[in-house]
C-alpha cells in the first residue's frame, strides 16, 4: 500500500515537472508565464488520462486491484439488500452446520494429546466377538509380562491408567466425582511429562501386590480447589474408598491424561501382579522405523499365548488383541459412541452444503443474467476478460466470507445445543465428562472455516463468472436479445429446481417421521403416570447409618414429605423406571419349578403403586405388618402370566434364584397383582417384574435408593421443600440429583430426540433451499419475460391473468419435483422402518403433510415474482428492450 | 520546416531507447532529445511518452532514478540496462530488414510479379 501512493507521488512529481519544465523553455521564448503554464498544460493532455495509462503500463498492484473490486462488490450488493440478506443466511445455516460437525470431530478425534511424540503412541486393546468396537484396554499380569517380554516392536511398554471415575475427598475440600487412574512407573516418564511440583510417580513406585500410598495431582486441580498452594505436597486426599494418598508432586501445565473428554486429575501408582485382575491399562511407543501393521501382526502372534493361558476362563480364550494409535486420545465407550455418527453427520452436512452452493450458483447465474448489458459495456471499454472473471468471483466470495462469519456464530449456538441434549442422557449423566473440547473452535477449525468460504465462494460464482465474462458484446448490446437461453438451459434450470423440490420433500418427510416417532415415545403408556413425578435420588453409601437406622428414618421421611401442600404420596424404590438397567433374576411359579422365565426386581416400600399410578388388579399393597413375617412379593401380569398362567397367582409362591448382587435362592408368597409398566426401556414392552418389600429385604444402604414424590402441582415447586425436608431427616445423605419423572424419560431417549432435532433442522434448510431456488427462477424469467407480458397486456390480459400464468409456471415445477420424490419418500421410509424397530410407517401421514408443505412453499416462493409480473407496465414493458 | 511525419505505431519504444543509449534523461530531455535528433520531422505526442517510459521500465529495457535538474529541480532521469542496449539492438535490426523488404515490394515493376 506505501508502496503504491509513494509510485503515485513519484508520478506526480515527475509529470509535474515536465510540464514546468516545458513552460521554462516556452518563458525563455518570450511567452509569459501565465500563457506559458496554461500552453504547456493543455500541449501535454489531461493529466489523469496519462496517470491512469501510466498505472496500467505499470501494472498496478493485485491489492489495489483486489480493493477496487471489493468496494465494487459491496456497492453492488448492497444495492439488492434482499438477495443479499438471503443468499448470506442461507451460506451461514450451511456454513455453519458444517463448522458445527467439524469443532466435534476435531475435539474428538483429531486432537493430538499434549505428550512427547505423540505419533508413535498406541494403546493395545483385547475385543470379544460381541463387544462393541475397537475392544477394552485392560489386561491381567500375566498378559502384561507375556506382551512385554515377546515383543519386539515396542521401544517401551507402559502401564498406563484406565479411564476411571471416582469420589475425591480431602481436608477442606467439597467432595467430588473426577477422572482418576492408577500408572505404572514408567508413565510419566514415557510421556515426557514433567513436575510442575514436588515429584512424579516413578518407577521406584512400583511394587507387586500393593501400592505405595501416593498420589499426583493435575495442574488445573491444583490451581481450581487448592489456588496453587505450595504446601501442596504431603497432603492427604481419598480417592473412592480406599486409604488415603499423600501427594507428592503435581503434573505439568496442561497435561491431563489421556483422553480429551475425560481430564484426569489424580493418579497413583498402579499395583502389581496378579491381583490387578485384568485391570493394567497397556500404552506402547512403536520402535523408530517400525509401522503400526508390524506391530499388529507381533501382537496377534502373542495374542495366542495370551489367550490360551493355562488359567484363562472362557471368556478370554474368545478375544481378539488390537493395536490401535493413540496419539488423539485413547478409545473410550464414548468416543465410540460419537465417532461414527459424527462422520456420517459431518457427510450429510457436507452434502447439504454443495446443494446449498448449486442452488446459490443458480441464483447468482439469473441475477447475472440480468447484467449482461452491463457487463457488455465493461468489455467494449476495453475491460479484460480476466478482470471481469475476477470481478465477478470476489462478489460470489464476499457473500461467502460474510456467510462464514455468521456461521461461526450458528456453529457455535449449534454445536452447544447439540452437546447439551446429549449430555442429558442417562449413560453420560453422573460422569463428570468435559465436552468444552468438543466445541471450542482452535487453529483447525478456524483454518477449516476458512476453506469452507474460499471454496463456497468459488464454487457458487464459478459458473455466474465464466458466463459473464465471456459474451459476445455485441450480442448482448443488442436490443431484445435473448442472452443466450436455449430451449436446453432453461429446462435445466426447471429441472434443478424440480429436483431440489424433490429432495426437500424427502427431507421433511423424513423429519415429520422422526419428529412423530419421538411424540409417540414420550406420550405412549407407560403403565405409570408420568407427569407430576419428582424423582429424588439418594446416595446413602458414606453416611454412616446402619440398615435399620436407614429404613427407619426413610420411613420417617415418607411421612414428612407426606405433609407438605401440593403432595400427594410420596414413596421410595431401590429403581425408578427408565432409569437404567437394573436387578433381574430367575423367577419360577411353585407348580412348575422347572420353568425359569428372566424376571426384573425392584425393591420397593409401601405406597409405590399409588405413588406412580400403576393400578393394582388384585390383593394388597406392602403394609407395615409385612415387616416382620414372611417374604412377600407383588408381581405384575407379565410375570403373573409367565409363572401362574391363567391362575390368580395371589397367595402362591414364587422363587427367584440368582439374583443379582445376592447368591441363592428366596421364596415369596405373592400377595399382590399390578399391571404392566415399562422398566427399563421405552421400545421394549413391559418385562415381567417382581416387586419385593424394601424395607423386608432391608437392602437400603446398599445401593442408592430413589424417592419418588407425586405431586397435585408442578414438581419443582416442592423441590426446594424436599431437599429442606431431606436434609433435616436424613443428614449425611446427600441428594444426588433431582429431576422429574419426564426429564427421566428424555434423558432415556437422547439419540431419539437427537435424529428429531436434526432431521427437522435438515428438513427445514432442504424446505428453504427448494424456495429460494424456485423464486431466483422465477424472478429471472419473469425479468426476461417483461416484453412478453407487456404485449399481452396490451393486448388485453388481466393483471390475474398474468399472475396466473406465473403461478402455473411454479405449480408444474412444484408438481414434478413431488412426482420424483414421493415415491423416494416412501422408499426411504421403508429402510428406516428396517432400521429402527416400532418406528409408526403404517401412516403416510408425514408424507401427505411434507408435499401439502412444499406446494405451500412454492407457491409462497412464487408470490412475489408473480406480483412483480402482475404490476408490469404495458407501456413501460414494450418501450424495454 | 518540412511536414511533420506521422510516427508509426510501435517505432516509439525504439526511439525513446535510442535517445536514451546516448546519455540519461529525463521524460522531458527524451522528448527534447528525439525531436532534435530527427530534425524536427518528428513530433511525439506528450501524453503517450510517459506510458511508454513506464512499461520500458516494467520490462526492464530501462532504469530510472531521481537526480537534479539542470534548472535545480528534482527530475527522474532514465537509462539504458544492458538488456535495453540488447533489446535496441534487435528492434535496429528488425527494422531494417523490414524496411528492405517493404521497400522491395513498393518497388516491384509490374513485369517483375
Amino acid at each position: 500500500m506505501l508502496h503504491r501512493s509513494r509510485m503515485e507521488g513519484e508520478m506526480d512529481a515527475e509529470l509535474r515537472f515536465h510540464i514546468e519544465t516545458y513552460a521554462d523553455d516556452l518563458v525563455r521564448r518570450g511567452v509569459s508565464r501565465e500563457e506559458a503554464m496554461r500552453r504547456a498544460r493543455i500541449e501535454f493532455g489531461g493529466i489523469e488520462r496519462v496517470k491512469e495509462e501510466g498505472r496500467e503500463a505499470r501494472g498496478i498492484s493485485y491489492i489495489g486491484e483486489l480493493l477496487q473490486d471489493l468496494r465494487y462488490a459491496a456497492r453492488i450488493l448492497r444495492k439488492s439488500p434482499g438477495f443479499t440478506a438471503v443468499t448470506v443466511l442461507t451460506l451461514a445455516l450451511g456454513i455453519g452446520a458444517n463448522t458445527a460437525i467439524f469443532t466435534m470431530m476435531n475435539g474428538l478425534m483429531l486432537r493430538t494429546l499434549p505428550v512427547r511424540d505423540p505419533g508413535r503412541l498406541v494403546e493395545i486393546l483385547h475385543h470379544g466377538p460381541d463387544e462393541p468396537e475397537p475392544g477394552f484396554n485392560g489386561f491381567s499380569w500375566d498378559a502384561y509380562r507375556i506382551i512385554r517380554d515377546g515383543n519386539h516392536v515396542f521401544s517401551d511398554l507402559i502401564v498406563g491408567p484406565g479411564v476411571n471415575f471416582a469420589p475425591v475427598r480431602a481436608d477442606k475440600l467439597q467432595p467430588e466425582t473426577l477422572f482418576v487412574g492408577a500408572v505404572g512407573g514408567t508413565f510419566f516418564q514415557e510421556l515426557g511429562v514433567r513436575p510442575a511440583a514436588g515429584r512424579l510417580i516413578g518407577p521406584e513406585d512400583d511394587h507387586v501386590g500393593y501400592h505405595a500410598p501416593v498420589a499426583v495431582i493435575s495442574w488445573s486441580f491444583w490451581k481450581s480447589r487448592f489456588n496453587l498452594d505450595p504446601g501442596i505436597i504431603g497432603r492427604q486426599i481419598v480417592v473412592g474408598d480406599d486409604a488415603p494418598l499423600t501427594i507428592v508432586g503435581v503434573a505439568q501445565r496442561g497435561f491431563y491424561g489421556l483422553n480429551n473428554q475425560a481430564p484426569q486429575d489424580v493418579w497413583w501408582p498402579q499395583t502389581l501382579g496378579p491381583s490387578a485382575g485384568w485391570g493394567l491399562g497397556l500404552l506402547a511407543r512403536l520402535k523408530q522405523g517400525v509401522s503400526i501393521e508390524e506391530a499388529r501382526t507381533e501382537i496377534s502372534v502373542l495374542s495366542h499365548r495370551v489367550v490360551n493361558a493355562p488359567d484363562a476362563g472362557p471368556y478370554v480364550r474368545t478375544m481378539q488383541l488390537r493395536v490401535e494409535p493413540a496419539g488423539n486420545g485413547v478409545s473410550t465407550p464414548l468416543t465410540q459412541m460419537l465417532s461414527t455418527p459424527l462422520t456420517v453427520l459431518m457427510a450429510t452436512v457436507g452434502l447439504l452444503l454443495l446443494l446449498t452452493c448449486a442452488n446459490l450458483a443458480g441464483l447468482l447465474l439469473a441475477r447475472g443474467a440480468s447484467r449482461h448489458h452491463e457487463m457488455a459495456v465493461r468489455v467494449c471499454l476495453g475491460a479484460a476478460r480476466a478482470r471481469l472473471l475476477r470481478q465477478a468471483l470476489t462478489e460470489s466470495l464476499l457473500l461467502s466470507t460474510a456467510g462464514t462469519a455468521l456461521g461461526i456464530f450458528v456453529a457455535y449456538f449449534a454445536a452447544h445445543a447439540l452437546i447439551r441434549v446429549f449430555t442429558s442422557g442417562r449413560f453420560i449423566r453422573g460422569a463428570p465428562l468435559h465436552f468444552e473440547a468438543l466445541t471450542k473452535p482452535d487453529a483447525h477449525v478456524l483454518l477449516f472455516a476458512g476453506a469452507i468460504a474460499l471454496l463456497t465462494g468459488l464454487l457458487c460464482g464459478a459458473v455466474p463468472a465464466m458466463r459473464a465474462s465471456n459474451m459476445a458484446p455485441g450480442y448482448a448490446l443488442q436490443p431484445g436479445s435473448r442472452i443466450g437461453e436455449t430451449k436446453r438451459q432453461r429446462l435445466l434450470g426447471k429441472g434443478l429446481v424440480a429436483s431440489q423440490v424433490a429432495r426437500s420433500l424427502v427431507l421433511v418427510s423424513s423429519a415429520g417421521l422422526f419428529v412423530g416417532y419421538l411424540s409417540h415415545l414420550r406420550n405412549a403408556n407407560l403403565g405409570f403416570q408420568r407427569n407430576h413425578l419428582l424423582l429424588v435420588t439418594l446416595d446413602s453409601a458414606h453416611s454412616g447409618y446402619n440398615a435399620a437406622q436407614l429404613s427407619q428414618l426413610s420411613q420417617e421421611l415418607v411421612t414428612q414429605l407426606d405433609t407438605i401442600p401440593g403432595v400427594s404420596s410420596a414413596t421410595f424404590s431401590g429403581m425408578s423406571p427408565m432409569e437404567g438397567p437394573g436387578a433381574a433374576s430367575f423367577a419360577s411359579g411353585e407348580d412348575h419349578p422347572e420353568k425359569q422365565s428372566q424376571a426384573s426386581i425392584n425393591y420397593i416400600a409401601p405406597d409405590y403403586f399409588e405413588t406412580y399410578g400403576t393400578p393394582f388388579l388384585a390383593g394388597r399393597d406392602f403394609s407395615a405388618r409385612d415387616q416382620s413375617g414372611s417374604p412377600v412379593a407383588i408381581i405384575n401380569e407379565a410375570a403373573a402370566r409367565d409363572c401362574f398362567g391363567n391362575e390368580n397367582p395371589i397367595g402362591r409362591h414364587i422363587t427367584l434364584s440368582h439374583i443379582t448382587l445376592a447368591k441363592g435362592e428366596r421364596t415369596y408368597e405373592v400377595v399382590g397383582l399390578v399391571g404392566d409398566a415399562k422398566y427399563n426401556d421405552l421400545q421394549q414392552p413391559a418385562p415381567p417384574t417382581i416387586y419385593a418389600d424394601l424395607l423386608q429385604q432391608d437392602f437400603i444402604g446398599s445401593q442408592h435408593s430413589q424417592l419418588a414424590i407425586r405431586t397435585r402441582i408442578d414438581p419443582d415447586g416442592v423441590a426446594s421443600a424436599v431437599r429442606q425436608i431431606e436434609a433435616d431427616v436424613l443428614k449425611d445423605v446427600p441428594i444426588v440429583r433431582i429431576m422429574t419423572m419426564n426429564e427421566q424419560i428424555d434423558s432415556s431417549i437422547v439419540p431419539q430426540r437427537l435424529i428429531a432435532m436434526l432431521s427437522a433442522g435438515f428438513g427445514a434448510l432442504g424446505a428453504l433451499l427448494a424456495a429460494i431456488g424456485l423464486y431466483g427462477l422465477l424472478a429471472y424469467t419473469v425479468a426476461r419475460r417483461t416484453h412478453e407480458i407487456g404485449v399481452r397486456m396490451a393486448l388485453g390480459a388481466a393483471g390475474t391473468d398474468v399472475m396466473r400464468i406465473v403461478l402455473r409456471g411454479a405449480l408444474w415445477m412444484v408438481c414434478s419435483g413431488l412426482a420424483i420424490g414421493a415415491p423416494l419418500a416412501f422408499w426411504g421410509k421403508r429402510i428406516a422402518a428396517s432400521l429402527i424397530p416400532d418406528l409408526p410407517v403404517a401412516s403416510s401421514l408425514p408424507i401427505v403433510v411434507a408435499v401439502a408443505l412444499m406446494i405451500a412453499v412454492g407457491l409462497i416462493a412464487a408470490y412475489l415474482p408473480a406480483r412483480r409480473a402482475m404490476r408490469v407496465d404495458p407501456m413501460v414493458a414494450l418501450r424495454y428492450e | 520546416m518540412d511536414k511533420q511525419l506521422e510516427l508509426l505505431q510501435g517505432t516509439l519504444d525504439m526511439l525513446i531507447l535510442k535517445a536514451v543509449s546516448l546519455g540519461p534523461l529525463h521524460g522531458y530531455g527524451i522528448l527534447l532529445r528525439i525531436q532534435q535528433i530527427s530534425k524536427d520531422r518528428l513530433e511525439i505526442q506528450q501524453g503517450s511518452l510517459y506510458p511508454a517510459l513506464y512499461r520500458l521500465e516494467h520490462q526492464g529495457w530501462i532504469a530510472s532514478e531521481w537526480g537534479e535538474s539542470e534548472n535545480k529541480r528534482k527530475a527522474k532521469y532514465y537509462t539504458l540496462t544492458a538488456a535495453g542496449k540488447r533489446r535496441l539492438q534487435a528492434e535496429t535490426d528488425n527494422w531494417n530488414s523490414m524496411a528492405d523488404v517493404i521497400a522491395g515490394i513498393l518497388g516491384a515493376k509490374p513485369e517483375e510479379v
